[in-house]
């Protein structure tokens, strides 16, 4: 973490007078609408809360019990990993090949790249409804798509795999497009001399991707996967408007879960915070194990 | 610089315009600001669809001559969020004055001491509601609501399937309902009559509607907890036979896999989409079906097993038991108890009075009357007993349970002995 | 994490394109082209697919339980938004999202600009741990702390209020993150020789550094703006008002009113997207800098 330690502005004594104007409103912020709960929610996942008085009650860790014993919570844990294991990998690996695609010579380039991205703007929610329309199994746009070719019809909303599925086609329609910025990027930093030396030296168009490009890569590839994971851990939006979690519980996630527990008729806040922990606890060991490995295999370049 | 500067004022200028100009800043909304000195106004939270919005706008409205010192202001939320937006609005300590609660929800709200007692009003009219319906919103004597308006389940079929299947015995009387035997052939019959993708029927348990599963065991002459209501009493031979034959609608595609417990599409939507000839709804589905088919349709009664039975749809109006306006609340909960008031809300919305003094009389129904007495018979199945069973206060829980439990045998193929037990043991979980 | 996310993001991508340069046989790189451009086609009629079905879907009149494929409007109307605008107060949400995107990217901009300035440019005792602290934050799911965020917010009294998104929302550490990268790239001797000149530091960060910073506000607000405006989880959760409702709770909101009528709920849709797509196209430079340096969430 050496980047870390860039020389500030030197003065003598503890430091400048006006930081804590500079630094106050956002550590303030922060400290208070993010570090505190999370603290509280190891608080709350010991607790039970009573619906509408809120009234909060020592149970223990009666909630890792429930959890240990809970379907639902593995199942969920297991579809957002699944997820997570698809989207990721996936996203990635397409977004790389757009971004090999849209760096190459091409006519109206800029056209393609935008509509390549274009779909990150839109809203969690406006993506899962515009993915009913196209997956609803009675009147869907993808139904009429398959009729009108004559393929078999896709049941998106009934069949688990099949919903699971249409969770991940959507999330990759919009999640690619951010990958292949990140790539683009990075390749757009690859000098073209090196290229040019390798060619020299006769290696075909693949070797100088795998023994130029790739190797150069690293550095996007690690922030990619740590986004990606991240986002893949927190999806909900989409999931809770396109399938709801079903059917059965095929698409429900832990984003999900933790919502229906705490808010929805279970109304089970703490069991609903102790999910909330848990996830958090995921999300963290996945980005220190990743950053560790990372800074091991560059050897603490950076 | 300069204009940097100027942005930057401007972005908080244009802050300070939207702070100043914004209700959604003090969480003050709608006409506060301007209401004359001594009035009142009450917020009123609910869920409705066209017809039920209309009603209730004209119900507020009549209210509000007759009581010139309270304003109602409405806010509609969508069913499915109700209950979470309620409970929030208690748990911050900002319930809403009134709100709309269905039976099968209110046991929570009952059973918490959070509604205004209205014994005063309410109370000393109980002799004038259905009996089994004026329990439903009472605890230890105490009414917490008005029990406004029921509605039940009855058949919606296409005449033009039934023609095409050569289907002419229609029942109109509980007396000539089908049997579940019946019901069976009919659907064989239907498959695709009148389009390659309709399906026989489509049932109404979608959309936190999964209790409405319960009128197959109760049918079945199965119960869902003990007389005590303590514990689950569905791990019976009923409770399979129940689940047995609901599991045929889909290993028989009689219904469409999509329209299961907890499916995302509905039931009176598929019927007005043309997708079932054969649509399980309750009567305040038949403004809003009316209003989309292009096609002609009748009514029969809900098939029967060793008994007859529907489902107990239907809310109350509460109000809340903390705040500043409980006696304005308290005269709104009388007014809509008014005879005239509950007739015409009645009349408008298809859906079915409380008073017994309507139930006795018929009613001038806006939509389909002709449609309206086999759902009006159809609500005379409802027995005390499994309106007592559905109005429990974990039964907002235990039916989103049944719905998770259901769907796994009707999509996920497990059989009927392990689900029922499931359900046992999910229900005494939910009931603690 | 905090080393490895590219740098260069700042800097205009500059679209040059290295194969160009290289040699080879004629008639192999003719095939190679056209594989290409066929490619970019399809990916591109793939990803346009899904909003030229909204658009078309929500210009279209009729039975909204088309069986057949409908790829142009049949009947080009405008009913689906009239009938929406009619029954229900979209005009106040797309106000309110407005109001709540707006307030919250000018607050998270602020904070994010003065705090990168605190982390990159000035020494103070605890710079380090807090950094790390607030960079860790970026890591906590909004999920994880929905129970005790509500609580808090309940507690101070504004649940049902514009300031129980904001607050929160302007609490978006990644703009802290982004402003110290960008601001560690000015040269210390620019502000070393203000504070010669005797310059207070905040003299220093408005006269000096904050006229340097036009690049990083246009990145940092655009985020900002694309963040807050499709917000949906904590909204959710404490705006229960329908009146004060932001777009992506009213586009919920509709989903259960209308259920499978897509006329009216990708009328909805498409305006609840336009803004920020328009947005998008005019700044799209800005977008991709800000988004090929930072992660969306």
């Amino acid at each position: 973490m050496s980047a870390l330690s860039v020389p500030g502005v030197r003065r003598r004594g503890r430091g400048d007078r006006s930081a804590p104007l500079f630094a106050g409103p956002v550590v303030l912020l922060a400290g208070l609408f993010l570090v505190l709960p999370m603290g509280l929610a190891l608080v709350f996942s010991l607790t039970e809360i009573a619906p509408l008085s809120g009234k909060v009650g020592w149970v223990g860790l009666t909630n890792f019990a429930t959890m240990a014993a809970d379907p639902t919570f593995f199942r969920s844990l297991l579809n957002t990993a699944l997820f997570a294991l698809v989207t990721v990998p996936g996203s990635m690996a397409i977004g790389l090949a757009l971004a090999l695609l849209m760096n190459s010579v091409l006519p109206a380039r800029p056209l393609f790249r935008t509509v390549v991205y274009l779909p990150l703007v839109i809203s969690g929610v406006a993506v899962g409804l515009i993915g009913s329309l196209l997956f609803n199994e009675t009147s869907g746009v993808l139904r009429a798509l398959a009729l009108t070719f004559g393929l078999p019809v896709v049941p998106w909303q009934s069949s688990g795999p099949a919903a699971f599925a249409s969770v991940v086609l959507i999330t990759l329609w919009i999640r690619v497009g951010f990958c292949m910025i990140i790539y683009l990027a990075a390749l757009q930093a690859v000098p073209p001399e090196l290229h040019e030396a390798a060619q020299v030296e006769g290696a075909s168009g693949w070797q100088r991707f795998r023994h130029v490009t790739l190797p150069l890569l690293g550095p996007a590839t690690f922030f990619l996967l740590i986004m990606s994971v991240i986002y893949s851990f927190n999806v909900f939006d989409t999931v809770f408007v396109l399938t709801g979690g079903g059917p059965g519980s095929a698409t429900e996630v832990l984003g999900t879960y933790a919502y229906d527990t705490a808010f929805g008729p279970a109304r089970d806040q703490g069991y609903g915070a102790a999910i909330g922990v848990v996830v958090f606890v995921l999300t963290m060991a996945f980005t220190l194990v990743q950053w560790r490995r990372s800074r091991a295999a560059r050897d603490g370049a950076l | 610089m300069i204009d940097r500067r100027r942005l930057l004022l401007g972005g908080a200028g244009l802050g300070a315009a939207a702070l100043s100009g914004c209700a959604g800043f003090t969480g003050q909304t709608g006409q506060d600001g301007e209401a004359p000195q001594g009035q009142t106004t009450l917020t009123f939270v609910n869920w409705s669809g066209d017809a039920e919005k209309a009603a209730f706008d004209a119900l507020i409205s009549r209210f509000e001559q007759a009581n010139p010192d309270i304003r109602v202001e409405t806010q509609t939320v969508p069913y499915a969020d109700i209950s979470t937006n309620i409970d929030s609005r208690f748990q911050a300590g900002d319930p809403p004055d009134l709100f709309r609660v269905s039976y099968i929800d209110i046991g929570l709200y009952t059973s918490q001491g959070v509604l205004l007692d209205l014994s005063e009003t309410i109370g000393a009219r109980s002799g004038d509601f259905v009996p089994g319906l004026y329990e439903a919103v009472v605890v230890d004597q105490v009414p917490y609501g008005v029990p406004h308006q029921i509605d039940t389940t009855a058949v919606l079929y296409r005449t033009d399937a039934f023609e095409a299947a050569g289907i002419t015995d229609v029942p109109t009387g509980l007396d000539q309902a089908w049997s579940w035997e019946e019901l069976a052939e009919v659907a064989d019959r239907l498959k695709g009559v009148t389009g390659s993708d309709q399906y026989p029927f489509v049932y109404n348990w979608q959309a936190a509607g999964a209790y409405r599963w319960l009128s197959w065991l109760f049918q079945a002459g199965g119960a869902l907890l003990t007389p005590g209501l303590d514990a689950a009493a569905i791990a019976s031979e009923e409770g399979r036979r129940a689940v047995q034959f609901t599991q045929r609608f889909f290993t028989e595609e009689w219904v469409a896999r999509n329209t299961s417990t907890k499916a995302t599409t509905y039931a009176s939507d598929e019927f007005v989409a043309g997708a079932a000839a054969m649509a399980f709804v309750g009567d305040f589905s038949l403004p809003t079906i009316d209003a989309g088919v292009d096609f002609e349709y009748g009514v029969l009664p809900m098939p029967r097993d060793v008994e007859s039975a529907s489902d107990l749809g239907g809310n109350a109006v509460v109000a809340a038991a903390e705040g500043p306006n409980t006696e304005a609340a308290a005269r709104f909960c009388a007014f809509i108890a008014e005879q005239e008031q509950m007739r015409t809300y009645c009349e408008a919305t298809g859906q079915l009075p409380t008073l017994t003094a309507l139930t006795e009389t018929e009613l001038a129904f806006e939509v389909r009357p002709d449609l309206m007495p086999t759902f009006v018979e159809q609500a005379t199945t409802l027995t005390a007993e499994q309106v007592r069973q559905v109005t429990v206060p974990a039964f907002g829980r235990i039916n989103a349970l049944l719905g998770d439990e259901l769907e796994q045998a009707f999509l996920g193929g497990r059989d009927a002995a392990a689900t029922v037990d499931a359900l046992a043991a999910a229900v005494d979980g939910a009931l603690g | 994490m905090v080393a490895t996310v590219p740098t260069r993001g700042l800097t205009v991508v500059d679209a040059r394109a290295h194969t160009a340069r290289t040699p080879g046989r004629p008639g192999r790189r003719r095939v190679g082209w056209t594989l290409r451009v066929v490619a970019a086609v399809l990916v591109a009629v793939v990803m346009v697919f899904p909003l030229w079905v909204m658009l078309v879907t929500a210009f279209s009149s009729g039975s909204a339980y088309s069986q057949t494929l409908r790829l142009w409007p049949s009947e080009p109307t405008l009913g689906n938004f009239t009938r929406v605008f009619a029954a229900w107060p979209v005009g106040s949400w797309f106000a309110n999202s407005v109001a709540v995107a707006g307030v919250t990217t000018v607050l998270s901009v602020a904070v994010s600009l003065t705090g990168g300035f605190a982390f990159a440019k000035l020494r103070w005792v605890g710079r380090t741990p807090v950094f790390l602290l607030l960079l860790a934050t970026m890591m906590i799911p909004t999920q994880a702390i929905l129970v005790p965020q509500f609580r808090l917010v309940s507690s101070l009294g504004l649940v049902g209020t514009f300031w129980a998104v904001i607050l929160p929302g302007a609490a978006a550490t990644f703009g802290i993150f982004l402003a110290r990268q960008f601001l560690m790239a000015i040269p210390t001797e620019l502000v070393e020789a203000a504070r010669v000149d005797g310059a207070s530091t905040p003299r220093v960060f408005w006269s000096i550094v904050l006229p340097l910073c036009r690049p990083l506000v246009a990145v940092l607000t655009l985020l900002a703006l694309m963040y807050q405006w499709n917000d949906f989880l904590w909204p959710l959760i404490v705006l229960r008002d329908p009146a004060l409702f932001t777009l992506p709770i009213g586009l919920q909101f509709l989903q259960g009113q209308y259920l499978t009528d897509y006329g009216a709920l990708m009328a909805m849709t498409l305006l609840a997207t336009a803004p920020l797509v328009v947005l998008f196209l005019v700044f799209q430079r800005y977008f991709v800098q800000g988004l090929a340096t930072t992660g969306l969430r």
